[in-house]
């Protein structure tokens, strides 16, 4: 066995990752072909591969989905092909210590999840705020226009600016997706 | 007995590029991009392209006769994005499906500890 890495996990997001009666873990573990070293004294976990170097790196993925506040049915989506994960940081958009980070993540959610809602629903993504980032599960295509929107709103563009690019582009999505899954150029 | 390369996979935003070196990571085996393979500029970087290239570079180390991989993938890295492209995966899955045994796969991404401003002024990009 070999290490190929450790995540530090946020106490409140560790229960997520081992489940109830480590039921996730185990889910983990067998889907990956790893092993899961989990200390929870300081929350970092530790990962160990077996025999399949792909599913392991995919594995490392999931986990840090799990971190992020995805909850566990939706990060096992990243052990699918085309899949991908992408984790933006606040910190970059905001100066430190100022009131600005939880502004930018009020405008992300929106009035009762709503813009969180039209994101994931026009682009077909999950979409999560957690901490100081953002994550992003969804396929290749689908994926650039997601995290262009959210881009949008961290610079501070108007919401009816982000919504109408969404729907502009949501038509076009559907032909892109197509034509990646045939291959043609 | 096994003869072992590294594939160095650079995934950006506009482009994947597959190096694979010897162990020392001096001499050239094989490369190729996904320019190589796409006539469409904005496609370079596609999942697609990046299978196309892995599927060249599978040739050429099937000539050298190489049998097992170890995989170091890396995003621009630096003051720029260090997520890498949509590349990255597709080239990792193609190659571990051609039939290459793979030992690793590191992240090797170059992380400041602290270094210069990012590019773009103080106001950002204005487009």
């Amino acid at each position: 066995m070999y290490e190929i890495g450790n995540l530090k996990v946020p106490f409140n997001r560790l229960g997520a990752v081992i489940g109830k009666n480590g039921s996730v873990k185990d889910k983990i573990e067998k889907s990956g072909d790893v092993k899961l070293d989990i200390d929870s004294n300081n929350g970092v976990i530790t990962v160990f591969q077996k025999n399949d170097a792909v599913k392991a790196m995919l594995s490392l993925n999931v986990i840090q989905a799990i971190a992020r506040g995805f909850n566990p049915e939706k990060a096992m989506l990243l052990f699918d092909e085309n899949m991908q994960l992408i984790v933006i940081s606040i910190k970059e958009y905001a100066n430190k210590n100022s009131k600005r980070i939880s502004e930018i993540k009020g405008r992300l959610i929106g009035r009762e999840g709503h813009t969180r809602e039209i994101i994931e629903e026009l682009t077909r993504t999950y979409v999560s705020i957690s901490g100081n980032t953002v994550s992003i599960i969804g396929d290749f295509v689908s994926i650039q226009y997601s995290r262009e929107a959210i881009n949008m709103l961290l610079q501070g563009r108007k919401h009816k600016t982000v919504y109408s690019y969404l729907e502009k582009n949501a038509g076009e999505l559907k032909f892109k997706r197509m034509e990646e899954s045939f291959g043609d150029d | 007995m096994n003869k072992i390369g590294i594939a160095h996979i650079y995934a950006s935003q506009n482009n994947t590029i597959i190096l694979v070196t010897d162990q020392t990571g001096s001499e050239t085996i094989a490369k190729s991009t996904g320019g190589m393979v796409v006539k469409n500029d904005r496609e370079e970087s596609s999942p697609y392209a990046a299978m196309k290239a892995s599927d060249i570079i599978t040739e050429k180390l099937r000539e050298k006769e190489i049998t097992d991989l170890i995989i170091r993938v890396r995003a621009p890295g630096g003051s720029k994005s260090r997520i890498p492209g949509p590349g990255a995966q597709s080239a990792i899955r193609a190659l571990s499906r051609a039939g290459f045994k793979i030992l690793r796969i590191e992240e090797v991404t170059p992380i400041p500890h602290d270094g210069t401003k990012k590019k773009g002024g103080k106001r950002g990009r204005r487009v």
